[in-house]
C-alpha cells in the first residue's frame, strides 16, 4: 500500500502548511527544489500515493519535473497534482498535457486539499488494484486455457482410441480387410485435402479432415453382424445374401448408435455417416437410404470412392485386382455407380497420388511375405 | 492582542485564513515563519542586482505566501509587483511597486510583531 505523499515547493511556509494538513493522514516527505523531488522519486517510487508539485521553483521548476516523469514512465504510476499560484489558463493546460490529476490554486483550502488528495490517491489505488486483478485473471485464464487444451487432446486420442478399437475388431472378423482400413484412410485423406482446398463450400478444415480420416476406419464395422457364410463366400452372393450383406451399413450405424455416449458428438456423427452412408450414390441409386446428391454426407461421399477404389485395385475372395487404369476407368464412367462431380474431379487431380499409395502398400505387404 | 486583531491591523483577513487553516495555533505559527522569512531581502537584493528573474520569483512567492495567510494588503501589492516583473521584464512602474510592497511589508511585520511580543 503507498501512503507516502511527497511535497515539493521552494516555500518552507508551504511545505509545513501541507504537511500539517495531511499529515494525519499520510506519510508526508518534503522536497525543496525539482532536483530533489525528482531524486526522492526515483528512490521512494513504490511508497508514493501522491506528488503534490509547485510549478514555480528556482532551476529545475515543475514543468521540468513532469518533463522526466513522463520520460521515465513515473507519471503513468505515481499521480502528480500541482499546486501553484500560477493563475494562467495556458500553464494549467499545460500541466494537464503531462498527464497531471489535478490542479489546485494557491491559496488552497484546507479542507479541499485533503479531499483531492484522497480522491486522486484513492483513484490511483483502485486502479492498481484493478491491473493486479486483470493480471491475476489473465494469469488463471492461461491456465485454465492450457488445462483445456490438454483435455481437449486426451478425448482427442480417446475417440481416436474407440475408433481403432472398432477397426481392429472388423479387420480381425473379415480377414480380407488386412490393410484395407489403413489405405481407405489414406486415399480418404488425399481426397479429402484436395477437396478442403478446391471446393472450400464443403467446409473442411484440418480438425474435420482428421477427424473423417479417423472414422473412415469404421466404415465397415456392421460386418461384424453378418454370418461368416456370406462375409467370406468365395464368388458372387445369391440376391438374397447380396440382401444380407448390404444391411452392413445399417447394422454398423445401429451399432455405432448405441456407444454415441462414448465419445465426442462430432467423431460419433460423422463415424455415423461414413458407416451408414458409404454405399449411397449420387444418383439417389444406392443404399441403404437411396440419398441423392449432397444430401449424402460428404465425409460419406469421400469415403465411398476410397474404398471403392481400393476394393477394385485389390484381389477380394469374390474377385481379382483390376489394373489401376482399368479402375481409373471404370470409376470416372460411372461403372461403379454415379459420384460426385466436384469429387471425381478431385479424385482425376489426385490419380497419381492413389496410385503412389497402393504401391507403397504392396512393397509394404511383400516385405511382410518375404 | 488577539490574533484576529493583529489580522486587523495589517488589512488581512482573519475568517479566511481560519477556514484554511482551521486552528488559531497554526495561523500563528506560520505567521511568525513568515516574519522570519528572508525572502523580502532577497527580492531586494535580486531587484538591486537587475536579476528580474529571481525577483520574480521572490515576488510570486510573497504572493502566494500572502494569499496562504490571507495577508490581503501586501498580497494585492506584492501581485502587483509580481505581474510587472514577470517574464523577466522591467518597467518603471516597479520602483513605486516596490516602494508600496515594502511599506506594507513593514506594517505586517510590525503587526506581527506586537502579536509575538504581548505572548512574550
Amino acid at each position: 500500500m503507498q501512503n507516502t505523499v511527497l511535497v515539493v515547493d521552494d516555500m518552507e511556509i508551504n511545505r509545513e502548511i501541507l504537511t500539517e494538513i495531511l499529515g494525519e493522514e499520510y506519510h508526508v516527505e518534503t522536497a525543496e527544489d525539482g532536483r530533489r523531488a525528482l531524486e526522492m522519486i526515483e528512490e521512494k517510487q513504490g511508497e508514493l500515493a501522491v506528488v503534490l508539485l509547485d510549478l514555480m521553483m528556482p532551476e529545475v521548476d515543475g514543468f521540468a519535473v513532469l518533463e522526466v516523469m513522463q520520460e521515465r514512465g513515473w507519471i503513468e504510476k505515481i499521480p502528480v497534482l500541482i499546486i501553484s499560484g500560477e493563475t494562467s489558463v495556458k500553464a494549467e493546460r499545460k500541466c494537464f498535457d503531462y498527464h497531471i490529476s489535478d490542479f489546485i490554486r494557491k491559496p488552497f483550502d484546507n479542507a479541499l486539499v485533503k479531499k483531492r488528495v484522497r480522491n486522486v490517491v484513492n483513484l490511483f489505488q483502485y486502479q492498481r488494484n484493478l491491473e493486479d486483478k486483470v493480471q491475476e485473471q489473465t494469469k488463471t485464464l492461461r491456465e485454465q486455457n492450457k488445462l483445456l487444451r490438454s483435455q481437449a487432446d486426451r478425448l482427442k486420442k480417446s475417440n481416436t482410441n474407440i475408433i481403432e478399437i472398432l477397426g481392429t475388431v472388423v479387420e480381425y472378423r473379415d480377414f480380407e480387410s488386412g490393410e484395407h482400413i489403413n489405405r481407405v484412410k489414406g486415399y480418404t485423406r488425399i481426397l479429402a485435402q484436395r477437396l478442403a482446398e478446391n471446393y472450400p463450400e464443403y467446409g473442411l478444415d484440418q480438425d474435420k479432415i482428421d477427424i473423417i480420416v479417423s472414422a473412415s476406419a469404421l466404415h465397415d464395422v456392421g460386418k461384424i453382424a453378418i454370418p461368416d457364410n456370406i462375409l467370406l463366400k468365395p464368388g458372387r452372393l445369391t440376391d438374397e445374401e447380396f440382401a444380407c450383406m448390404k444391411t452392413h451399413t445399417s447394422r454398423g450405424s445401429e451399432i455405432l448408435q448405441n456407444i454415441r455416449n462414448a465419445w465426442d458428438d462430432e467423431y460419433g456423427k460423422i463415424s455415423y455417416q461414413i458407416c451408414r452412408h458409404h454405399h449411397e450414390k449420387f444418383d439417389g441409386r444406392g443404399y441403404p437410404d437411396g440419398l441423392a446428391g449432397d444430401d449424402i454426407p460428404i465425409a460419406a461421399q469421400i469415403v465411398s470412392i476410397a474404398d471403392v477404389y481400393d476394393a477394385l485395385v485389390n484381389e477380394r475372395v469374390y474377385k481379382d485386382a483390376f489394373p489401376k487404369e482399368e479402375a481409373f476407368r471404370m470409376i470416372t464412367e460411372g461403372e461403379c455407380g454415379k459420384f460426385n462431380p466436384k469429387l471425381l474431379e478431385c479424385f482425376r487431380i489426385e490419380r497419381q497420388a492413389f496410385e503412389d499409395l497402393k504401391v507403397s502398400y504392396d512393397h509394404l505387404e511383400n516385405k511382410d511375405n518375404a | 492582542m488577539t490574533t484576529r486583531e493583529c489580522y486587523e491591523l495589517m488589512g488581512a483577513d482573519y475568517e479566511d485564513v481560519l477556514g484554511r487553516l482551521m486552528t488559531e495555533k497554526l495561523v500563528k505559527k506560520f505567521l511568525y515563519k513568515f516574519a522570519d522569512a528572508r525572502d523580502m531581502e532577497e527580492l531586494k537584493s535580486s531587484l538591486a542586482a537587475k536579476d528580474y528573474d529571481t525577483a520574480f520569483r521572490m515576488a510570486h512567492n510573497l504572493k502566494g505566501v500572502c494569499a496562504n495567510l490571507s495577508i490581503t494588503r501586501l498580497g494585492a501589492s506584492s501581485s502587483e509587483l509580481c505581474e510587472e516583473l514577470r517574464d523577466g521584464k522591467y518597467t518603471d512602474q516597479v520602483e513605486p511597486l516596490l516602494a508600496t510592497v515594502l511599506a506594507d511589508y513593514e506594517a505586517t511585520l510590525e503587526a506581527i510583531g506586537k502579536l509575538q511580543a504581548e505572548e512574550g
